[in-house]
């Protein structure tokens, strides 16, 4: 053990010694800090203000209203999913956010907004909502109807934007004690709809996909509206024609459920899975190089004769795991510390991952994979090393070896997250090589109990296994002075013998 | 006769069909520096390798200070493989550091002994330096500190002069000739008569893996017959323990002699005989064999093959 610690601490040194690690650990942290410092610079608020200018009286309404309803819409939606998460639907079953499906139906969205939208939904759970279920988190309306700012003139003679419009956008708008992006202006003229008569859209120059795009939807609505009383078509039936939608149904997993099986929807696993994979390949990119270098060097016959094969090759494995776990906790730590510094889009995300691990067996599970996951392939490239005699000869091997994981890895993600319990993904958990990934990946989905205990065994097993035969092709390859041929391998993993 | 340090009992060692080693049984006494000599593949590094237990016989039974080859004895020996390398990256004095725990030092001893064998060696300002930055036999003096960072008491040195200068050789030569008065066991395999010739108490000659002579420097030389050449006033053929007498010059009376003597006579006796009953003698030149004529002798071919590393 003692041999195995001092190879083991030789071999951090070595790697912590490179550019490549340092770089490979201030790669995450770096980005979150770009990408937190970025978006909280340039993304938009959660509200964005805009003003409707609208000479002809009847159409500004109609835009205004139908962008809150879109607010309503999609609080309405998460309302549902919230209620069907915690089995809430009881405490009111005619509300619309009891259906799942009701955001669809723009009456249902009517309904709930007159009866006073998430707020009041959530005074009407409140009472009733049993203890351990957190509340639902109201969240600001995306657009924010505001008028005109006072001495601001739309030169909308000649279309161009007035200098003092132009301030307006680059100031922000104080509404209600709160600062928010201007985002736009419509103007609509007297009219509006005769050629030549176009509406103006002002914006500040950021994306304003989705208010441009409800602009639209209003203006084309009150020319359809125009035609349709041209065609003399009774307002009650326009409005019909209108309100006309195909019948359509979405079918989502069933958000959180928990009772038979293990479930989580949250995103830590299967961001897990890609640390894994990056961690795993870097590093043990580096330690192939390094036992490559030794081998090359005929370094090995030094220390071999102060250290059994088993020794050097355990410590090399627990110094490449001992590396990886500072990785990880570096770029966990920073993650975690990412997401509570950025109160933006990290937040979002990772906060409710984390509130939905809560179960200590997936935990505990997820821990496992992980690392026996980083163990199984940190043994790979140490084989590969163990057998190679140049880098070049190493890429050679390192090339099949890396499609080998990677390949089945990715149809593995992608079969994990549209169907879970598809064959390939269930096939894959009990191959021992793909286990880790396979399980991280449906974890985030869910997955029975016994299977996660099974699929434990199988990797303990296999990583027994796997240390003793790599024990043999190290002791066998390192003591060879010839080139390891495919069959000379095979007869060292075959026999127990040390010599070829 | 003492204890011996590493002993050979009909050790064999095949690699596929291959006998690198064959039925090979010598004795190295404690305390002795021992030379393993032999040409190209004659098995010498095998023989090592097997002592250390990095390579395993396929018959036959190898006794390192008392017990069979393995890790346990680490600490108490010294190796020089004969393939040298070191971690590019790592400090020179590290370097050997590490190696000294390897073989269960605690690390102020090993760094301790470090600094001393660098002080010694010449390279005690090159310790921070990383190994890539030193030149080769640099290096390799490097790696000799890494043998005797423990100061062990069984020193295995697999080729050990192969790459130094001179001024470095004669360095070696006297590590190893210290360590030896220290009372260490030293096994020296080389190709160089010379280092063996002044620094070995006892040889063993090997050939494609067999055993072609063990013993002392003098026993190998004897084992040869010494030259003797005379000029002498007449044939000396008659003399006391003279074989046989080949005039091979001279003018006149005065002939030059290459003498064959009787085995086990001695060219001394001849000289006093030839003094006692005045025998009219003008040269009388003894050429004892060295070293490299009883290799050649034992061995049946040069030890300075292509491939070696005499021609320094
Ligand atoms: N790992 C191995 N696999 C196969 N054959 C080997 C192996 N190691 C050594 N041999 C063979 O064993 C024989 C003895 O080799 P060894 O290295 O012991 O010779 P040596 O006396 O050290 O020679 P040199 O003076 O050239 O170093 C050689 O014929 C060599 O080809
Ligand atoms: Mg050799």
């Amino acid at each position: 053990m003692r041999d195995v610690l001092l190879v083991a601490i030789r071999e951090i040194r070595q790697i912590t010694a490179t550019k490549g690690f340092w770089i490979m650990l201030m790669a995450l942290p770096v980005a979150i800090a770009v990408s937190g410092f970025a978006s909280s610079a340039f993304a938009p608020e959660d509200s964005t203000a805009y003003t409707v200018v609208d000479e002809t009286g009847t159409i500004g309404e109609g835009i205004t209203e139908r962008l809150a309803l879109r607010d309503r819409q999609q609080e309405l939606r998460d309302l549902a999913e919230y209620a069907e998460r915690y089995d809430l639907q009881a405490i009111d079953p005619q509300a619309p956010w009891a259906d799942r499906q009701a955001w669809l139906s723009e009456a249902e969205v009517r309904r709930f907004a007159e009866a006073g939208g998430a707020e009041a939904a959530v005074e009407r759970i409140a009472p009733d909502l049993p203890a351990g279920v957190p509340p639902f988190e109201l969240e600001d309306p995306s657009y924010v109807a505001v008028p005109l700012p006072d001495g601001v003139a739309l030169t909308a003679a000649n279309g161009e934007m007035g200098s003092a419009l132009q301030a307006a956008f680059e100031n922000d708008i104080a509404v209600d004690g709160r600062t928010l992006p201007y985002g736009a202006v419509l103007y609509i003229p007297q009219n509006f709809g005769e050629p030549g008569a176009a509406a103006r859209v002002y914006t500040n120059g950021r994306s304003n996909q989705t208010l441009i795009q409800a602009f639209r939807d209003g203006l084309d609505g009150a020319l359809r509206d125009r035609m349709f009383a041209a065609q003399g078509i009774a307002p009650a039936t326009a409005q019909a024609i209108e309100g006309m939608a195909a019948p359509l149904a979405v079918i989502d997993p069933p958000p959180g459920s928990g009772r038979t099986e293990v479930m989580t929807r949250s995103l830590v696993p299967l961001a897990l899975v890609y640390l894994l994979l990056i961690t795993a390949v870097t590093t043990g990119s580096m330690m192939l190089q390094g036992v490559v270098e030794e081998r090359s060097n005929k370094l090995f016959e030094s220390v071999l004769a102060c250290i059994r094969p088993d020794a050097l090759m355990q410590g090399k494995l627990l110094g490449l795991g001992a590396v990886g776990i500072v990785i990880v906790l570096v770029w966990a730590g920073t993650g975690l510390a990412g997401a509570m510094y950025f109160e933006g889009f990290a937040a979002e995300v990772v906060k409710p991952s984390l509130a939905a691990l809560d179960d200590p067996l997936l935990i505990a599970a997820m821990i496992f994979y992980f690392f026996a996951g980083y163990i199984v392939l940190a043994m790979l490239f140490l084989a590969i090393g163990a057998v190679s005699e140049s880098m070049q000869d190493a890429q050679s091997y390192l090339t099949p070896a890396i499609l080998l994981v990677m390949i089945p890895v990715m149809i593995l993600m992608q079969a994990a997250i549209g169907s879970p319990n598809s064959p390939v993904v269930q096939v894959l958990s009990w191959v021992p090589l793909y286990t880790p990934f396979a399980m991280l990946a449906r974890l985030a989905t869910g997955v029975a109990t016994w299977e996660i205990l099974g699929t434990i065994a199988l990797m303990v097993a296999f990583i027994w296994i796997e240390l003793k035969l790599l024990g043999r092709i190290f002791r066998a390859s390192l003591l060879n002075d010839g080139k390891p041929t495919l069959k000379r391998i095979a007869s060292w993993v075959r026999s127990p013998g040390r010599q070829s | 006769m003492p204890a011996s340090a590493l002993a050979f009992e009909a050790v064999t060692k095949q690699f596929g069909t291959l006998t690198a080693v064959d039925d090979l049984s010598f004795a190295v006494p404690e305390g002795s520096v021992f030379g393993f000599l032999g040409g190209n593949g004659a098995g010498k590094t095998t023989s090592l390798r097997m002592a250390l237990d990095i390579l395993t016989p396929t018959a036959g039974r190898i006794d390192v200070l008392g017990q069979p080859p393995s890790r346990e004895n680490a600490a108490a020996i010294g190796f020089l493989p004969e393939e040298r390398g070191l971690y590019k990256k790592m400090s020179v004095l590290d370097t050997i550091v590490y190696f000294g725990r390897l073989k269960r030092m605690e690390a102020g001893a090993a760094k301790a002994s470090a600094m001393a064998l660098l002080e010694r060696l010449g390279l005690a300002d090159r310790a921070k330096a990383p190994i890539e930055k030193l030149s080769k036999g640099m290096a390799q003096k490097v790696q000799v500190a890494t043998a005797l960072v423990n100061s062990p008491g069984l020193l295995m040195l697999d080729e050990p002069f192969s790459g130094l200068d001179p001024v470095n050789q004669a360095m070696l030569e006297d590590l190893i000739a210290d360590a030896a008065k220290g009372g260490a066991t030293v096994i020296f395999s080389t190709h160089v008569m010379q280092h063996a010739e002044r620094l070995c108490d006892r040889l063993l000659l090997l050939a494609r893996g067999t055993k072609r002579f063990e013993g002392t420097l003098d026993e190998a030389r004897g084992a040869l017959p010494f030259r003797l050449v005379l000029a002498a006033r007449g044939d000396p053929a008659g003399l006391p323990g003279v074989m046989k007498a080949t005039r091979t010059g001279g003018d006149g009376d005065w002939g030059e002699y290459a003498v064959e003597m009787a085995d086990g006579a001695a060219p001394e006796g001849l000289l006093a005989h030839c003094t006692a009953n005045g025998v009219a003698l003008n040269r009388f030149d003894v050429h004892r064999p060295s070293l490299h004529e009883a290799f050649i002798h034992f061995v049946g071919s040069d030890p300075a093959t292509p491939a070696g590393e005499a021609a320094r």
